[in-house]
């Protein structure tokens, strides 16, 4: 009754269980997308000041007890997300909400102990998504190593294409040369999305002239890259060795995957019981039990020789300092996760090279997820990330009808600026379109933007 | 200290008074009055110094309880200020403090009158004067919010600084949703006694009037005998409508809801009911011996209740000449005051509930020392920092009123007068006892009296500290630092 009928979208009505750290992403992500946001913690004070800083409802109290689900307006949710401390208690919240009301909940489990039965979880329980935070980082570690040269790497189309940043160095056959020019004289099936130069984030033309230290993303397949890398002259093998500091959950899921890939994997972890547990369950890793931020061990096991070095502690400063150590001792390739801490504009500054943000990783799976119920017409939202700090979009639509976009060539489509179509999926091949190619039904097509908020393959038309 | 964002929201408030201002104008066009083009004129001029206000938005919206206490604080005065000037310029109130008081009287929802002889105005400067109660219950800064986008949760600050009671929640996620709810539950009401009244014979301009003093639970009458020659249905429903508007609005919500059971079960609205219920009791029994019949002592015993209770200050008898214990209960019904989360003034029900559950907590810790025990209302656990800010808040009450009653004696008048003057202001209700009872007036104060009943009206209807903020050096610093930094720049 109250609500802004001029809107064309609707707003979806959202609880979030759990203020802590990816609630509170959770908040400001969705929050600025429109939603009406009810926050509940059994913390009172944390209630307070996220009320203080954004414009969300907060109840203090437990997400799994029925009358506060009923205080905080759960008949009306569409989407109910847990991210409390505990696995146990999403997945009871999750249940709860689902008696009371037909909304689609997602619960954050962690534990590799259910990580491995999420697809039973989910289907049993009836959940609409199951995350794992820390599941998701060791898979953006990892793709990374796979391609030690990128500093992102994101995968779209099921993993066939990836959208892959990197910084262009001094010397390099790229500068000053402009980006049509490179599918003349290299490749032809790579395509620049997006450059950042002194801070500022284009989407570039083809008359657009790359420049050293320029950062730029573009998509393509997995092989394509490689072979554009090889043009360039960057070396592309996946890593050999690694050296992980710190056996937390990341770390294990980090491991597994890399010894899966026959990569050498190294921990080192200062509890002497969490050791014996990881050498349990990763047989094939070497485990160290010592202080990882200690200089001395860190020579001792080799830091001047790994090829790759992943500081995964809890605590964000230890893990900007080793990497800044790793950085000054040897030319490894390092990415360093960053969990709390939020000034921005110092770590772009010091240069760390690859960065991820769990935190960032869980929210835009789920803003993804809301953006895409909230729009019934002809797409789907299949995958989203955000580059850039935010300042570009990267979103896979899933096209299922035909409409005013489709069977018509891309050139004839007035597109809004700043916009870039980077692949057309079809029927499991990558198109890397021209003027000619025409979108169809049935494809999914991803979108490089400056344009926040698009839910729907219509936005990116000229209105 | 974000001062241009305060600039942006003085900005806007004085815009939104100058469309409120068109009403008087509009009443002025009906009555073929000349007064209303010195309201167009005032109109126009905040309009247009607003504007100028406002043309620059702000770089930084984000701003912290200390700005949303100063915004509103500010905006409270300037508003008055703005909002006294038709006043003077039609020769209605000459005196450029009586017109203050009279507007803050208005916008505080007092309904403290300098004003011996009403009807003798005119219809827009009778409108104006009622409206004020209108525009100040609800809050123009909640009016702010519900119209101007404003992103960003930051805001919940203005509406916690300007609405009464210990603790402001939101009733939907977005502030600006509730906010509109809120004004439009106020508006409803407001209409729906306007026309019951009018179903009850009242003039259409009389009953409008009458309604939005009620809504705003101001209390400036339109009738120089305020309520007293309206027949018995007119102030029944006047009554109900007093006793209404000092509810809680959350109860208004849940009702719309249809959470019935929850919204007949708020346990400050049961006590604030049962306050009422007593006291009428108490006082209709010692009416009936002078009254002609019971009915007679039912309806003006529980008119005066409900106006007091709610801080209306509507009369229909002059109470200042019923006996000893009626004019206690009532002088102790005006302390309590009305809901929080109402347009009512006071300490608020909720604040005494807490304050004498502490009291019996205390009891209790004598008799089992070592027994631990937290205060619960609405069948929720009180923080321990609601129930400290409680504690302070009386102690500042307090301290403020023997302040005032002080200043006030250098007039010379008797105790009971200053006392109940200063209660009746700062408390929002309107008139008090002795000097200042229904029938009397406040204009016989000095104009430094009057400047300290102007103070307790603002702090009381700002609930004391966004007020008491502006005399902190804190809240100044930055403006004063900023100043010389721009000297030194220029300097160098």
């Amino acid at each position: 009754m109250f609500g802004e009928s001029q809107n064309k979208k609707e707003k979806l009505n959202i609880i979030i269980v759990g203020s802590g750290r990816v609630g509170a992403t959770l908040v400001e992500q969705l929050g600025k997308e429109g939603n009406d946001i009810t926050i509940i913690d059994k913390d009172a004070s944390k209630i307070q000041s996220i009320t203080n800083l954004y414009d969300v409802m907060g109840v203090v109290g437990n997400g799994a007890s029925y009358s506060v689900l009923m205080e905080a307006g759960i008949e009306n949710t569409d989407l109910f997300i847990a991210v409390t401390e505990s696995d146990e208690l999403n997945l009871l919240c999750c249940t709860v909400a689902k008696r009371v009301s037909d909304c689609s909940a997602i619960a954050r489990v962690r534990t590799p102990d259910y990580s491995k039965e999420v697809g039973y979880l989910r289907e049993k329980l009836g959940l609409a998504m199951i995350i794992n935070p820390a599941l998701e980082s060791a898979k953006e570690v990892a793709r990374i190593l796979y391609m030690p040269t990128a500093l992102e790497v994101n995968s779209f189309a099921h993993g066939q294409a990836e959208l892959i940043k990197f910084k262009i160095p001094k010397g390099n056959v790229l500068c000053d040369l402009a980006i049509a020019e490179i599918a003349k004289k290299l490749s032809h099936n790579v395509l620049i999305c997006a450059t950042e130069r002194d801070g500022e984030v284009y989407i570039p033309s083809g008359n657009f002239v790359l420049k050293e230290d320029d950062i730029i993303s573009f998509v393509s397949t997995r092989k394509s890259a490689k072979r554009f890398f090889d043009a360039i002259g960057f070396k592309t093998n996946h890593v050999r060795d690694t050296m992980i500091i710190g056996g937390g959950t990341t770390s294990y899921y980090l491991a597994d995957q890399l010894i899966h890939a026959g990569i050498d994997v190294k921990i080192i972890e200062r509890d002497r019981e969490r050791c014996e547990e990881l050498s349990v369950l990763l047989p094939k890793a070497i485990i160290i039990n010592g202080d990882g931020t200690d200089e001395e061990l860190l020579k001792e096991e080799g830091i001047h020789t790994v090829e790759s070095f992943v500081p995964l502690t809890g605590i964000d400063e230890e893990n900007i300092m080793l990497t800044l150590f790793a950085r000054q001792v040897s030319n490894t390739k390092v990415i360093t996760k960053i969990n709390h801490i939020t000034f921005k504009d110092v770590i772009n500054n010091l240069d760390l090279g690859s960065v991820i943000y769990p935190r960032y990783i869980t929210s835009e799976a789920i803003i993804a997820y809301a953006r895409a119920k909230k729009d019934s017409l002809g797409s789907n939202i299949e995958t989203l990330y955000h580059l850039f700090d935010s300042r570009v979009e990267a979103i896979e639509f899933l096209v299922r009808n035909d409409s005013e976009i489709t069977n018509i060539p891309l050139m004839n489509l007035s597109l809004k600026k700043n916009l870039l179509i980077s692949f057309i999926n079809r029927n499991g091949s990558i198109i890397i379109p021209s003027g000619q190619d025409c979108i169809k039904a049935g494809d999914t097509v991803m979108i490089v933007t400056t344009h926040t908020g698009f839910d729907d393959i219509l936005d990116i038309l000229e209105q | 200290m974000n001062f241009s964002m305060i600039r942006y929201i003085l900005g806007c408030v004085l815009k939104i008074e100058a469309a409120f201002m068109l009403i008087p104008c509009l009443t002025a066009l009906i009555y073929r009055e000349k007064d209303g083009f010195i309201y167009l004129a005032v109109a126009i001029g905040s309009a247009f110094i607003g504007q100028i206000m406002s043309l620059r938005k702000p770089k930084h919206n984000v701003f912290y309880l200390k700005e949303g206490c100063v915004a509103t604080s500010l905006s409270w005065i300037i508003m008055s200020l703005f909002g006294s000037l038709p006043f003077i310029f039609t020769g209605a109130i000459p005196s450029f403090t009586d017109a203050m008081f009279e507007t803050v009287s208005g916008f505080t929802t007092t309904g403290a009158s300098i004003l011996p002889e009403v009807e003798s105005l005119s219809h827009c400067n009778i409108m104006w004067r009622s409206f004020t109660h209108w525009i100040g219950g609800m809050g123009v800064l909640v009016f702010l919010l519900a119209i101007i986008p404003m992103s960003g949760g930051s805001h919940i600050n203005l509406m916690r600084a300007e609405s009464p009671g210990p603790s402001v929640g939101k009733l939907v996620p977005k502030i600006k949703h509730t906010a509109r709810i809120l004004y439009l539950i106020y508006l409803g009401m407001t209409i729906l006694q306007a026309i019951l009244l009018i179903i009850g014979k009242m003039p259409v301009f009389e009953a409008i009037n009458t309604a939005v003093a009620t809504a705003g639970t101001g209390g400036f009458g339109i009738k120089n005998d305020s309520f007293a020659s309206y027949s018995p249905y007119l102030q029944w429903v006047t009554t109900i409508f007093m006793i209404l508007f000092g509810v809680n609005f959350n109860v208004y919500y849940l009702i719309l809801l249809r959470k019935f059971k929850k919204a007949f079960f708020v346990e400050e609205v049961r006590y604030y009911f049962i306050m009422i219920f007593a006291a009428t009791g108490i006082i209709t029994l010692n009416l009936i011996e002078t009254s002609t019949n019971a009915f007679k002592a039912l309806t003006d015993a529980s008119f005066q209740v409900a106006s007091l209770v709610s801080s209306t200050g509507f009369a229909s008898a002059d109470f200042d000449q019923w006996s000893g214990t009626c004019r206690t209960v009532l002088m102790l019904i005006m302390f309590v005051g009305a809901c929080a989360g109402s347009t009512g003034g006071g300490i608020k029900v909720s604040r005494f509930v807490v304050m004498i559950k502490t009291v019996i907590k205390e009891l209790h810790s004598y008799i089992h020392p070592k027994s631990v025990k937290k205060i619960k209302l609405e069948g929720k656990e009180v923080e321990h920092e609601v129930v400290r800010s409680i504690n302070v808040y009386f102690m500042t009450f307090f301290i403020l009123f023997a302040l005032s009653v002080f200043l006030l004696s250098f007039d010379g008048h008797d105790l009971v007068t200053n006392f109940t003057a200063t209660l009746a202001t700062i408390n929002n209700i309107g008139p008090g006892l002795e000097l200042v009872g229904p029938t009397q007036n406040f204009s016989f104060f000095s104009d430094f009296s009057k400047y300290v009943l102007i103070f307790n009206m603002l702090a009381g209807r700002l609930e004391l500290f966004p007020l008491l903020l502006l005399f902190h050096p804190g809240t100044w610093k930055g403006i004063l630092r900023r100043r010389t930094r721009s000297i030194t720049d220029k300097h160098s």
